[in-house]
């Protein structure tokens, strides 16, 4: 199993170029945005709602890809596809595997803040 | 416009952190950005501020990506507005949804700044292409309403111009079938003074406006000389000679030029590149052929030129027909030509039917099927009819209300070298009829002088006797003896005197015709109207049918004829 | 529709062969064969063997070449030609302008 929890440098070396003063906005709103997509996820599995549950993985996949979280957006796939093919069975242990990836990942992405 | 040129782009994204990014990246190009967060919000941002490109995230709420990309398609209409869809979306068939919603390209996440950067620049580039091209086809199509209504003014000039005259009489059937506007062919047709009828068709090289535009001068110089009563031969080398003056080489009209004398029953005929004209005889069912036996107008310099012609004899009911090898080229669907063999089949097969005309078209029609005609169609049939059945409604008609040549005298005489070449008859009728009122007896008065002249010149001055024309052998002989002597002649003159006096509502035209001949003994009281039968001598009692008075002066060799007229108003 | 023109060694004889349909489509080409050349030929050749048709673009051009080769003092033949293109040319009576063969 590969690392879930793994930040590609490459792609954050390129953000910080590319955003400059911008950077740190840029992780605050992808952590604001992330725990928001979290708890909807959350919420999705708990009313068995598989279309919210393939929109709320894929928006999650989509930005943590931009961020560099290409580990938590395996995650957020493998769940994309369960909702995309009504497959509910254990989204509970995917959900803690992506909410404990979130976690040291939003660690990580703290400490690059200035 | 160049590369650099600031574009709005339109982003729309659910997601804050992917639309900060893609924000940062497009602003940080120069362009101006404007975001949105759903579908619907993309929409109305599209309506309200028209962004050059749009950029979609396929999975958004309210209105996903594709929706969203339907109505802006939509509204953007016939201008090109390129949307790429922001997608992590793998699966060959959501890519296809994409496409088939509008979208013209994706972006996969994570964002690439320098795909990002190349995909707008290269889209930007077919926005403006395609405007460039709307902009050049509107132009297109009004620089093309613009000729389409100029031609169609030019056509009318042209048809008045080059398909008229006196093909509306009863015994002419003609069909012309114009390939683009302008017709390559050209088709005219008059009456001369004398009551014959002169048709010229004629397949100028080429076709539009090119080929239409020597059909001017040569209608027009048609026209204006049978008219005036000039000769075959003569409007030949005249139009021949403008043509070649005017067209550039290798631009030239395959003509056939006819003369039908309704009274001698007989057919001129001059072909210069057209296929054969057929002649139809209905009583026998035999078919001749009128060759081509000159080369087209327009080629030949005047002294080159040739305008010997062929004679034919026909008989009531005998009919004359004329094409452009439009007829002969046509093709069916497999390329194949309809060809001389088929026409001259619908010939044969037509049983003297009245309808050989629409037997032909019929056979060529049916022949070509749905295809287009890739040259210019004309047809025209001509029958030899009764002198009084040939009459036009169009023939240009010339009211001459103001004052004319009122009361005048003319002497005008001519001398062998004029004699030997010149046709005197049509610079005479040209003056007599610039009578107020007089151009409407031009038959009659061109038959006149045309009868004295002749007398004058064969009679007086050539010393010919008419009593060789009894039989045909000594028809020709005239005819030999005629030239002959033309050739040698020394020492001669005919003297025409013309006066004329207006009266109210008409008036009286005096001809005397002198020539230098011996004259002969003559019986004024004899001049009554049976008194002369045969080949010869058939003038002389036509004219007394004419004239108010006919009498012979000095030795013979003078005639005085009077004609009286009154207008017909 | 192709045109080939080849040029004799001492450059007194030009020939031209026309393959298909002898129409306006062949103006370019066929005018660019004969312009431009260093010499002028005596004599011009338009070998027909491979002609299946011409119009009257196509008579337009034999005469501007002509005109180009000297008008009445030039030698324009025009060579191999079938029944039908020979039947068209000689509709417009050519044969009194060029040596048809």
């Amino acid at each position: 199993m590969s690392d879930h929890t793994a930040l590609d440098q490459d792609t954050l070396e390129m953000l910080k170029d590319v955003m400059e003063d911008g950077f740190n906005d840029l992780i605050m709103t992808y952590l604001t945005d992330s725990e928001v997509r979290v708890a909807a996820l959350a919420e999705a599995i708990k009313s068995q709602d598989s279309e919210a549950v393939r929109r709320e993985a894929h928006s999650l996949k989509g930005s943590s890809g931009n961020i560099g979280a290409t580990g938590l957006a395996g995650l957020c796939l493998v769940v994309e596809h369960k909702g995309r093919d009504g497959d509910l069975c254990g989204l509970e242990e995917n959900l803690s595997d992506i909410r404990a990836a979130f976690a040291i990942i939003s660690d990580s992405l703290k400490a690059l803040l200035n | 416009m160049t590369e650099q040129s600031n574009l709005k782009i339109l982003i729309a994204d659910d997601t804050d952190t992917d639309r900060l990014i893609l924000q940062t990246i497009v602003s940080k190009e120069g362009h101006q950005v404007i975001c949105a967060r759903d579908g619907v919000e993309a929409v109305e941002q599209f309506e309200k501020e028209r962004p050059d490109i749009v950029l979609l995230d396929a999975l958004m709420p309210n209105l996903d990506g594709f929706g969203a990309a339907r109505q802006i398609k939509e509204l953007a209409g016939e201008e090109l507005i390129p949307i790429i869809f922001l997608t992590s979306l793998t699966e060959t068939e959501s890519l296809v949804k994409c496409l088939d919603a509008g979208g013209d390209d994706f972006l996969q996440k994570p964002y690439n700044r320098v795909i990002l950067q190349a995909k707008i620049k290269s889209f930007n580039r077919m926005r403006e292409m395609h405007r460039t091209m709307l902009e050049q086809r509107d132009q297109i199509q009004i620089h093309n309403n613009h000729l389409i209504q100029e031609q169609t003014v030019a056509k009318q000039v042209f048809d008045n111009v080059a398909h008229s005259g006196c093909l509306d009489a009863a015994n002419v059937r003609h069909y012309l079938s114009p390939m683009a506007v302008f017709n390559g062919d050209v088709l005219v047709a008059a009456l001369r003074p004398s009551g014959s009828m002169m048709v010229l068709l004629g397949d100028f090289t080429g076709h539009g406006l090119p080929a239409a535009i020597g059909a001017m001068p040569l209608a027009s110089t048609f026209y204006g000389m049978v008219q005036k009563g000039f000769a075959l031969s003569d409007i030949l080398r005249e139009i021949n000679q403008k043509l070649k003056s005017i067209l550039p080489v290798g631009v030239f009209c395959c003509a056939t030029f006819l003369e039908v004398d309704f009274h001698e029953r007989t057919v001129t005929a001059w072909n210069g590149g057209l296929p054969d004209c057929l002649i139809y005889r209905p009583k026998t069912g035999t078919v001749d052929h009128i060759k081509s036996k000159h080369l087209p107008l327009g080629v030949l310099s005047n002294i080159q030129m040739k305008v010997d012609c062929l004679h034919f004899e026909l008989d009531p009911g005998d009919k004359v027909y004329m094409w452009s090898d439009g007829i002969h080229e046509a093709r069916d669907g497999a390329g194949e030509m309809f060809g001389e063999e088929r026409l001259l089949n619908t010939f044969h097969n037509s049983n003297n039917k009245p309808s050989l005309f629409d037997d032909v078209m019929a056979a060529v029609q049916g022949f070509i099927g749905d295809n287009e005609a890739d040259d210019d169609l004309s047809l025209v049939e001509i029958e030899m009819v009764a002198p009084e059945e040939v009459s036009s409604k169009s023939m240009p008609s010339y009211s001459t209300e103001g004052p004319g040549l009122m009361e005048w005298r003319l002497q005008f005489e001519i001398l062998p070298s004029t004699i030997r070449y010149f046709d005197p008859l049509p610079l005479l009728l040209n003056i007599v009829t610039e009578v107020p009122g007089l151009r409407s007896h031009s038959g009659s008065l061109y038959t006149i002088l045309a009868e004295l002249y002749s007398n004058a010149l064969e009679h007086g001055v050539l010393g010919l006797s008419s009593e060789l024309k009894a039989s045909p052998e000594g028809f020709a002989e005239y005819y030999a003896q005629r030239e002959e002597r033309l050739a040698n002649l020394q020492n001669a003159s005919i003297n025409f005197a013309i006066s004329h006096d207006t009266r109210e509502n008409g008036g009286n035209l005096t001809i005397k015709v002198k020539d230098s001949g011996k004259g002969f003994e003559y019986d004024n009281k004899l001049l009554d109207l049976s008194s002369k039968k045969g080949y010869c001598g058939r003038g002389i009692p036509l004219i007394r049918t004419m004239c108010e008075s006919l009498k012979y002066l000095g030795n013979g060799n003078e005639i005085e004829v009077v004609y009286s007229w009154r207008s017909d108003r | 529709m192709a045109i080939n023109s080849s040029i004799s060694p001492d450059g007194s004889e030009l020939t031209f062969s026309i393959q298909g349909r002898f129409d306006f489509s062949a103006h370019q080409d066929f005018r660019r064969s004969y312009e431009n050349l260093e010499t002028a030929p005596s004599v011009y050749f338009v070998d027909m063997r491979e002609t299946t048709y011409l119009d009257s673009s196509a008579l337009g051009m034999l005469l501007l070449l002509r005109d180009h080769a000297g008008g009445d003092s030039s030698t324009v033949k025009i060579v191999n030609c079938s029944p039908d293109v020979k039947k068209i040319l000689t509709i417009s009576n050519f044969e009194q302008l060029f040596t048809i063969q």
